[in-house]
């Protein structure tokens, strides 16, 4: 506090302001430095004086050097410092007023300590051959540090930048004196820091900045790895290609399955080229119906039966009567007509005596009925009544929008949208059981289905044929035949899938044995059913048959039946 | 110092230990580590060190900020500090004040009284640790870092322990050490008193950790390393 306050007002002198001690500092951990702002002086010289005492004892000490320092600071050499001991210190200013004391800090050196930075930073630019270059960093312990005796700890820390960047690279090293840098831009100049701390204690500050500029022509790679690299590629593209050539196909194969070509079975291109068109398509008989395209025009006679009399059925020895059952019809008939013959093998027939069924209106209604639903008309072709309605042999046939083709019974998938089955309700009542087709919903693909498109499609739109067909033969066959229901406009058309697509034979009785509609999957034809007679002529021309008591369950496994085409309505 | 560096110490200290283990295997004395205490196996000097004065460091570290958590929160402007001066009850100890004395004082002097202030804070971190548990509002950061100093002293007692065994061998006798008697001043009602008992408390275990310290990076570097640290 101050004293002589009266004399203050008097001359405008006062004893000085209290000073205050502002931090003390050990670089070393073996001495120390106090430093104190002083106050107001009061208008007079004033002194000041740092006075303190340790813990544990009772002596006041003088601060004992003022001036290494520097101005208002004292410097305890080793001598005077202790540590794990408490200092308390007090700076006083005094003149001639009166003596100002300040606050007394509490100090233990050991809480001190902050060393001074880093000395003899040195840059060196090093390329050793075969190895990277890089940039040596070199330094040495900051002044005062007593490291190698272990008194004190110290870590340092380095930074470097190029001189125009902004963000600096840290480094920390726990102990050693030099660092390697990597990864430097050539042509840059580099600037470098470096500051330390012990092991309990404050940094210190940075070192004077450092430079060095990296030549341009500094290599930052060095090419020893890249001819390294270069050797491990080639080496790899070797063993590759040995390995393929070893392993060749079969590698090959095995990255690039080939594409499997487009296979029609029973189709045998040699017999195309060759010419024989009745071999071919005799080969194609066993396959999936529908023919391809190519044979489209070959089946395009195949339509109207419209002369019966001879009409045989012919049991077709089928190559391979593959799961469908579908065959092709044989293909000599009129080309122009689009109907089909009667001496097309494949139609059921007995002696057709009447016409009436006439191919020409099972034709395949065209027109509006046909634009509406190309695809699905099926025909049922009565077999020539000669009988009064024993033995009659319904003929189906399936005419596709170019109503050309035979409809041939077929497994779902193989129901080319060409051969549209009208709703040949007892047609497909008749047909016993249902193809066991995987029938999808016709409805939908009803338009797609049966497309008047001379590929062949399969599945789905087959399906969806057949589905329809099988809905509209799911019921029992009877004599109570349910015309299908035109769905859209034209009677011709409709859901309901004609079930039996395949007549298997033929008994002397004239009972015609048909197969039920195959599923795709099915493999031998299933036991067929046998129908004796017609029950009638539905107005669109479908054939009601009645299925023959006697006979149900034969089962031909054997023959490869014929597909009984679908009747043309 | 603070936390970071503290939890830095402490994952660099399993670290250590970890790689401690699989140097044993193959390290320079080439004997195993022994987990069952001496037997056929030896560990090495050098990594008895290398594990106590992280350890150490460890501690150190645990204790300083400790040490600031509370002044920050318990002791400002309490002037807890004047009282404790002289408060430590270690003080008896004639530990060396400053290098030139601890670099004259022998390594078995020094490793003594390293082995004396680790068993004479066993009892008072124990206390330290129930006491802090109790106090009202307690910060976890003063409570965490007591009950690891806790475990790590008992840690690093055994590590001391086993390299006196190895430098001085045959030195068996436990030379006495201070007890602590502050546990009255912990528990007593008065806040004020009881918050500078712990102010002294936590002020002595920064710097006895210091001691500790200090002593084992001296020996650390004057006997294995040979002063060249």
């Amino acid at each position: 506090g101050t004293e002589n306050p009266a004399s203050e007002v008097e001359t405008g002198q006062s004893p000085p302001e209290k000073p205050k001690l502002v931090k003390c500092r050990s670089p070393g951990k073996e001495t120390f430095t106090c430093w104190w702002e002083p106050g107001a002086d009061g208008g007079l010289p004033t002194n000041y004086t740092l006075t303190y005492h340790k813990e544990g004892e009772t002596l006041i000490h003088e601060c004992p050097d003022y001036k290494t320092g520097g101005p208002n600071s004292c410097y305890f050499s080793k001598k005077h410092t202790s540590i794990w001991k408490m200092y308390v210190i007090t700076v006083n200013a005094i003149n001639q007023m009166g003596i100002s004391s300040s606050d007394p800090l509490y100090v233990d050196v050991t809480y001190i300590v902050e060393p001074e930075p880093p000395a003899n930073l040195t840059l060196e630019l090093k390329h050793p051959e075969d190895r990277k270059p890089y940039l040596w960093i070199k330094w040495s312990p900051p002044t005062m540090t007593d490291v190698k005796s272990g008194w004190f700890i110290i870590q340092y820390e380095i930074r470097l930048k190029p001189e125009k960047a902004t963000d600096w690279e840290t480094h920390f090293t726990p102990k050693q004196t030099q660092l390697k840098i990597f990864n430097l831009y050539p042509g840059q100049k580099y600037l470098v820091q470096i500051r330390c701390k012990p092991d309990h204690g404050y940094w210190s500050e940075w070192s004077p900045e450092s430079s060095i500029q990296i030549p341009n022509d500094f290599p930052v790679k060095d090419t020893s790895m890249w001819i390294f690299v270069a050797i491990l590629s080639a080496v790899i593209c070797l063993i590759m290609v040995w390995a393929v050539a070893l392993k060749g196909y079969s590698m090959v194969t095995c990255i690039l399955p080939p594409v499997p070509g487009p296979k029609i079975k029973g189709f045998d291109v040699h017999l195309l080229e060759k010419g024989k068109s009745e071999e071919l398509l005799r080969a194609l008989e066993s396959q999936d119906f529908p023919p391809t395209s190519d044979c489209e025009d070959l089946l395009m006679e195949f339509i109207e039966v419209d002369d019966c009399e001879d009409q045989q059925l012919m049991p077709r020895p089928s190559k391979e009567h593959t799961e469908q059952g579908v065959k092709p019809m044989h293909l000599d008939l009129d080309s122009d007509s689009g109907r089909g013959s009667c001496d097309s093998p494949s139609l059921l027939s007995e002696k057709c005596d009447e016409p009436q069924a006439h191919p020409s209106k099972f034709h395949t209604p065209e027109g509006p009925e046909k634009l509406e639903n190309p695809e699905t008309n099926l025909t049922c072709l009565q077999a020539p009544q000669s009988t009064s309605g024993e033995g009659k042999i319904p003929y189906f046939l399936a005419n596709g929008p170019k109503s050309s083709t035979w409809p041939f019974p077929q497994p779902p998938s193989l129901y080319s949208p060409r051969y549209s089955y009208h709703n040949i309700a007892d047609v497909c009542e008749l047909a016993l059981g249902m193809a066991g087709t995987t029938a999808t919903s016709l409805d939908q693909t009803d338009q797609h289905a049966l497309k008047a498109s001379k590929t062949i499609e399969t599945g789905r739109e087959g399906k969806a044929t057949k589905q329809r067909e099988s809905e509209g033969c799911s019921s029992k066959p009877d004599q109570d035949t349910v015309w299908p229901r035109p769905q859209d406009k034209t009677p011709l058309i409709s859901a309901k899938p004609l079930e039996y697509v395949e007549i298997h034979k033929v008994s002397q009785d004239g009972v015609l044995a048909l197969f039920p509609k195959q599923n795709e999957k099915f493999g031998a034809p299933e036991a067929s059913k046998e129908y004796s007679k017609v029950s009638r002529v539905t107005d669109s021309n479908i054939l009601v048959l009645v299925p023959d008591p006697q006979a149900q369950n034969l089962t031909l496994l054997e023959e490869p039946a014929k597909k009984a085409p679908p009747a043309l309505p | 110092m603070d936390s970071k560096g503290s939890s830095q110490k402490g994952s660099r200290l399993l670290l250590l230990l970890v790689v401690s283990n699989l140097l044993l295997c193959q390290g320079v004395v080439s004997t195993p580590v022994c987990p069952n205490g001496p037997g056929n196996c030896q560990v090495s000097l050098r990594d008895l060190f290398d594990r106590a004065v992280m350890v150490s460091h460890y501690i150190h570290d645990l204790s300083s900020e400790m040490f600031n958590e509370f002044d920050k929160r318990y002791a400002q402007g309490k002037g807890f500090i004047t009282m404790a001066l002289n408060s430590c009850h270690t003080s008896s100890l004639p530990t060396p004040e400053d290098k030139e004395q601890a670099q004259q004082t022998h390594h078995e002097v020094l490793m003594s009284l390293i082995l004396g202030l680790l068993r004479s804070w066993n009892d008072p971190l124990y206390h330290l640790v129930t006491e802090v548990r109790g106090m009202k509002g307690a910060p976890d950061a003063i409570l965490s870092r007591a009950i690891e100093i806790e475990e790590e002293n008992k840690r690093l007692l055994e590590g001391m322990e086993m390299i006196f065994g190895q430098v001085i061998p045959g030195a068996k006798e436990t030379e006495p050490y201070p007890v602590w008697s502050g546990l009255p001043s912990l528990q007593t009602k008065d806040e004020d008193a009881r918050y500078s008992a712990f102010y002294n408390l936590l002020h002595c275990l920064r710097r006895d950790s210091s001691k500790i310290d200090t002593y084992l990076k001296l020996l650390n570097c004057r006997i294995i390393y040979n002063n060249n640290c």
